[in-house]
C-alpha cells in the first residue's frame, strides 16, 4: 500500500532510487559480460528490467544471465508486433467496409520497452530468487529467418515453451530435441498468436456486444457472456 | 491400442522406439502405454503416453492440447473487462485468483491503485480461492491413491469455502469480482462472522487429512521417495509453489516479491517448505499451506479496514501504452501476465504465465525410471490443471 | 428383447422397462473442464448426492454406461475422441451436454481450437446451461432426461438399425 504501484516519477520516493540502482548494476553486470550483444534495455523504477539481445547472443543471454544468479526459469514467448488487421477494433472497420466507409489504414509496427527492428520478437524472463528480482528479455527475429537457438539446453523448461512459440509464431529452434505440437492439431494450418491469423468465427458473425467500443453513457458491458 | 494418431507424435514414438528391446538382461519387449486423454488420475484430459520396460517406464511424454482453448489470441479481442471474465477459467478451481494478477497488471499501467478495503477483500478472496483449490487436491490426490474417502471429504468441506465465495461475489467457481480500481461490490452483511466459521471447518478438514491420508501408512508408502525433484532441476523447469517449495525452495511470492495491491504483510504466517522434494513432501506442503491460507483470512477478516471498495477508474477502460508483468502465488504456483498495451480498449498481447505448464513440463524427466503406479503419485502430486496447463 | 426389436411390446412393459431404466442411469463422467468440478460435486459430494435420483455415478468404462455427461470444452483435438466415446456406449444411451462450452463454444465461441457445441459431434439428449452451471441445474438435467426415457416409446427408437454416428 505504500509502496506506488507504478513508478512513473510524479513523486520521488525514497524507496525507488535504491531498487533503481539495484536494477542498473545488474544492467551493467550483464552489458559488460555479454558484450555488445545488448542492443537495448529499459528499467521501469522498482519494477522490472527489459533487455533487447542479439539474436546471436540469444543463447549466450541465457548462460551469463544463468550464471548471474538468474535461475528460476519464468517463460518463454514472443510477440508480433504487427498491429493486427483483424483485432476487435478492425472488427468495427469490418462493419464499416460493408456500410461502405473506408476502413482505417492499419497503424505503422512499433515495439515496446527496450525498441526493437522487427516484427516479431522472442520474449523471456528469468527470475533471481536470492535477489528477487526479474529479467525480461527481448531479442528481434528477421522476418525472412524466423529461428533462433534453443535454451532448453541451459533452462529445462524452456523446451515446452519454445513448442509452444514454434507453433503459435512459426519459430524454429536450432538445436531442440523434439520439436512437436504442443497444442494444436497436426492438421491446424495457420499459427494463432500471429496477428494476421482471423479468428473465423468472429468474420463470419460479429459479436453482438461491438457496439461497446464507443464510448456510451450508460453501462458498460462488464458481466461478458456466459454468466 | 495407443491409437497414436497424430504423424509427428508417431514418429515421435517410433524414434523412441528403436531401441525396442530396452533390457538388454532379459530382453524383454518395450511397450507403449497410453494414459488418456481420457484416464481418472488425468484431472481430465492430459494424454501420457508412457514407454515402459515392464512395471519401469524408460519414458513419459505428456501430450497437451486437449483443453486448448486460445486464452491468448482471445485477450486479443476482448476489453478487458471480459477478459476478467475470461482468464476466470484458467485455473478453474481458484478463479479468484486468475483474475488478481491481470488486474494488478492493468493497474500497474494504469497507475491506479484499489483501495485499502479493496486490497483487504481481495486478498481474502485470494486465500479462499487458495483453500477451495487445495483441499480438493487433497481429496483428489487421495481418490487417486485409492482413498476414497478423502475425496468425499474434500467436496463436503470445501462446500464450505464456496458458499462464502458464492454469497460475496455471487459465483461459486468463476466470480469475476475483481475490477481494475477495485472490487465489484462490498462484503455482504454477517459474512465475516461466517467466513471465520468456514475457516474454522477447514482447519478441522486440514487436520483430518493429515490424520486420514498424510499419516495414512500406505500413503506414505505411496509417496516418500517418489518421483524427488532436486531444488536444481525444478528451477531450471520454472516449478514453482507447492513443487518448488517442496524441493527445498523457500520461495513464495507472497511473501517476497508481493506485488502492491494485496495485503499479506498485514498477516502473521509462514512459507512452508521440505527438504525432501518427493510426491509426499509436495502433499505435505500443501497441506501446511490450506493451513496458513486459512489463517491469513481469519486474520485479515479481523482487520479489514472500512472505506470504499472502488478507486475512480473511468467507465470506460482503456489502458496506457507499456508493458507490465505481474504474478502472484496462486495455488498452483507462480501465475503471471505480461500485458503489452498500446493504449487501446483492448490489450496488445497478453502472455500468460500459467504454473501447471511449467510444473508439468518437469514430468518427463520426473518420470523417467519410475513404476507404473508411481507415475499416478507423481502426476497427482505435481497437482495441475488441465485449463492450467493448455490455457 | 425380441418384443422391442419386433416393435410390438404391450404397454404396460413398456412402462415397467421404461421405469426400471429410468431409475437406473449408470453416467459416465467425462470431466473436460472447468464443469466437471461442477459435476463432481453433483456426483460424489454428499451435499448433493445424485444416487437419490437413481443415478449411479461410477461406471469405469464408457462400455458400462448409460449416460455420458459432456462437462467442459470440447476441443477440436478432442472431437474425435469424444465420437469414440460415445461410440463404445451401449444403446440405449443418453448425452447431456453441461455449461455453455459443450452447449456452444461459451466463452470460447470465437477461440480458434474450440469446437462450437459437442452436439456437433453426437446427438443431444439435454442441455444445461451455464458457466457452469450449478449442480442443482445438472440435477435438474437429469431429471428432465428421466422424464424423457419414461415417456419414450422403446419400439420406436429400436425399430430401426443402429444408430450411427458418422
Ligand atoms: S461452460 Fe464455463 S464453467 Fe463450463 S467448461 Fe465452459 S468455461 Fe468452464
Amino acid at each position: 500500500m505504500d509502496q506506488l504501484s507504478s513508478a512513473d516519477t510524479e513523486t520521488p520516493e525514497e524507496a525507488a532510487p535504491a531498487t533503481d540502482d539495484a536494477r542498473e548494476a545488474v544492467l551493467a553486470e550483464f552489458t559488460s559480460r555479454l558484450g555488445d550483444g545488448v542492443l537495448g534495455s529499459h528499467i521501469r523504477v522498482g519494477d522490472d528490467l527489459w533487455i533487447r539481445v542479439d539474436r546471436a547472443h540469444w543463447l549466450e543471454a541465457a548462460e551469463v544471465a544463468k550464471s548471474m544468479g538468474y535461475r528460476f526459469f519464468d517463460f518463454l514467448s514472443a510477440i508480433d508486433w504487427l498491429p493486427s488487421p483483424f483485432g476487435r477494433d478492425m472488427d468495427a472497420q469490418e462493419d464499416l467496409v460493408v456500410a461502405g466507409t473506408p476502413a482505417k489504414e492499419p497503424e505503422a509496427i512499433v515495439q515496446g520497452y527496450a525498441g526493437g527492428d522487427t516484427r516479431f520478437q522472442l520474449l523471456a524472463r528469468l527470475y533471481s530468487i536470492s535477489a528477487g528480482m526479474g529479467i525480461t528479455f527481448k531479442c528481434d527475429l528477421p522476418d525472412d529467418d524466423l529461428t533462433a537457438p534453443t535454451w532448453s539446453n541451459v533452462f529445462a523448461g524452456a523446451n515446452w515453451h519454445e513448442r509452444e512459440a514454434r507453433e503459435m509464431f512459426g519459430f524454429s529452434f536450432d538445436g531442440h530435441p523434439n520439436m512437436i505440437n504442443m497444442y494444436l492439431p497436426v492438421d491446424f494450418v495457420g499459427n494463432p498468436l500471429r496477428k494476421d491469423f482471423p479468428l473465423l468465427a468472429r468474420r463470419v458473425r460479429p459479436w453482438p456486444g461491438i457496439v461497446d467500443v464507443e464510448p456510451m453513457p450508460g453501462v458498460a458491458d462488464e458481466e461478458g457472456e456466459g454468466e | 491400442m495407443t491409437a497414436v494418431s497424430d504423424p509427428q507424435s508417431v514418429a515421435a514414438l517410433v524414434a523412441e522406439a528403436n531401441d525396442n528391446r530396452v533390457n538388454l538382461d532379459f530382453e524383454t519387449e518395450g511397450m507403449t502405454l497410453n494414459m488418456g486423454p481420457q484416464h481418472p488420475a488425468t484431472h481430465g484430459t492430459l494424454r501420457i503416453i508412457a514407454r515402459l520396460d515392464g512395471e519401469q517406464v524408460i519414458s513419459a511424454e505428456p501430450m497437451c492440447g486437449y483443453m486448448h482453448r486460445g486464452y491468448e489470441k482471445l485477450t486479443e479481442v476482448r476489453t478487458y473487462p471480459q477478459i476478467n471474465a475470461l482468464i476466470n477459467r484458467i485455473d478453474w478451481l481458484g478463479s479468484f485468483a486468475n483474475e488478481v494478477p491481470f488486474i494488478l497488471a492493468a493497474e500497474k499501467l494504469m497507475d491506479v491503485e484499489a483501495p485499502p478495503r479493496a486490497q483487504w477483500i481481495r486478498t481474502i478472496l485470494f486465500e479462499m480461492s487458495r483453500v477451495a483449490n487445495i483441499s480438493l487436491f487433497l481429496g483428489d490426490f487421495g481418490l487417486q491413491l485409492g482413498g476414497m474417502t478423502a475425496g468425499f471429504y474434500a467436496f463436503r468441506d470445501r462446500e464450505w469455502v464456496l458458499n462464502q465465495i458464492e454469497s460475496a461475489t455471487g459465483g461459486r467457481f468463476h466470480p469475476n469480482f475483481d475490477r481494475i480500481g477495485g472490487l465489484k461490490d462490498d462484503l455482504p452483511k454477517g459474512w465475516i462472522e461466517e467466513s471465520h466459521t468456514a475457516m474454522d471447518k477447514l482447519l478441522a478438514f486440514c487436520d483430518e487429512m493429515e490424520d486420514l491420508l498424510v499419516g495414512n501408512e500406505i500413503f506414505q508408502g505411496r509417496t516418500r521417495g517418489i518421483g524427488v525433484i532436486p531444488a536444481e532441476i525444478a528451477l531450471s523447469y520454472g516449478l514453482s509453489g507447492a513443487n518448488l517449495r517442496a524441493s527445498g525452495v523457500d520461495w513464495d511470492l507472497r511473501r517476497d516479491n508481493c506485488p502492491p495491491g494485496l495485503v499479506y504483510d498485514q498477516a502473521d504466517w509462514k512459507v512452508w517448505t521440505h527438504p525432501d522434494g518427493d510426491c509426499f513432501a509436495r502433499t505435505w506442503v500443501r497441506l501446511q499451506e490450506t493451513r496458513e491460507a486459512a489463517k491469513i483470512v481469519k486474520q485479515l477478516l479481523d482487520t479489514i479496514p472500512s472505506g470504499p471498495v472502488m478507486a475512480k477508474v473511468p467507465r470506460i477502460i482503456k489502458v496506457p501504452a507499456g508493458e507490465a508483468y505481474v504474478a502472484t502465488e496462486n495455488p498452483l504456483g507462480e501465475m503471471g501476465y505480461y500485458v503489452v498495451s498500446k493504449g487501446d480498449l483492448v490489450p496488445f498481447r497478453v502472455k500468460i504465465r500459467s504454473a501447471s505448464f511449467n510444473n508439468i513440463s518437469v514430468l518427463p524427466w520426473v518420470a523417467r525410471g519410475a513404476y507404473v503406479p508411481d507415475l499416478i503419485s507423481i502426476l497427482g502430486s505435481l497437482y495441475f490443471i488441465l485449463g492450467d496447463i493448455d490455457r | 428383447m425380441g418384443l422391442v426389436e419386433s416393435g410390438k411390446l404391450p404397454k404396460p412393459l413398456a412402462k415397467l422397462l421404461n421405469i426400471s431404466r429410468k431409475y437406473s442411469i449408470w453416467a459416465y463422467q467425462w470431466g473436460l473442464a472447468c464443469c466437471a468440478i461442477e459435476m463432481g460435486a453433483a456426483f460424489a459430494s454428499p451435499r448433493y448426492d445424485v444416487m437419490r435420483l437413481g443415478v449411479i455415478p461410477f461406471p469405469a468404462s464408457p462400455r458400462q454406461a448409460d449416460l455420458v455427461v459432456i462437462a467442459g470444452t470440447v476441443t477440436d483435438k478432442l472431437a474425435p475422441a469424444v465420437v469414440r466415446l460415445y461410440e463404445q456406449m451401449p444403446d440405449p444411451k443418453y448425452v447431456i451436454s453441461m455449461g455453455s462450452c459443450a452447449n456452444c463454444g461459451g466463452p470460447y465461441w470465437d477461440s480458434y481450437s474450440v469446437t462450437k457445441g459437442v452436439d456437433q459431434l453426437i446427438p443431444v439428449d439435454v442441455y444445461v446451461p451455464g458457466c457452469p452451471p450449478r449442480p442443482e441445474a445438472l440435477l435438474e438435467g437429469i431429471i428432465l432426461l428421466q422424464e424423457r426415457i419414461a415417456h419414450e416409446d422403446m419400439a420406436e427408437r429400436w425399430k430401426g438399425g443402429p444408430i450411427v454416428v458418422s
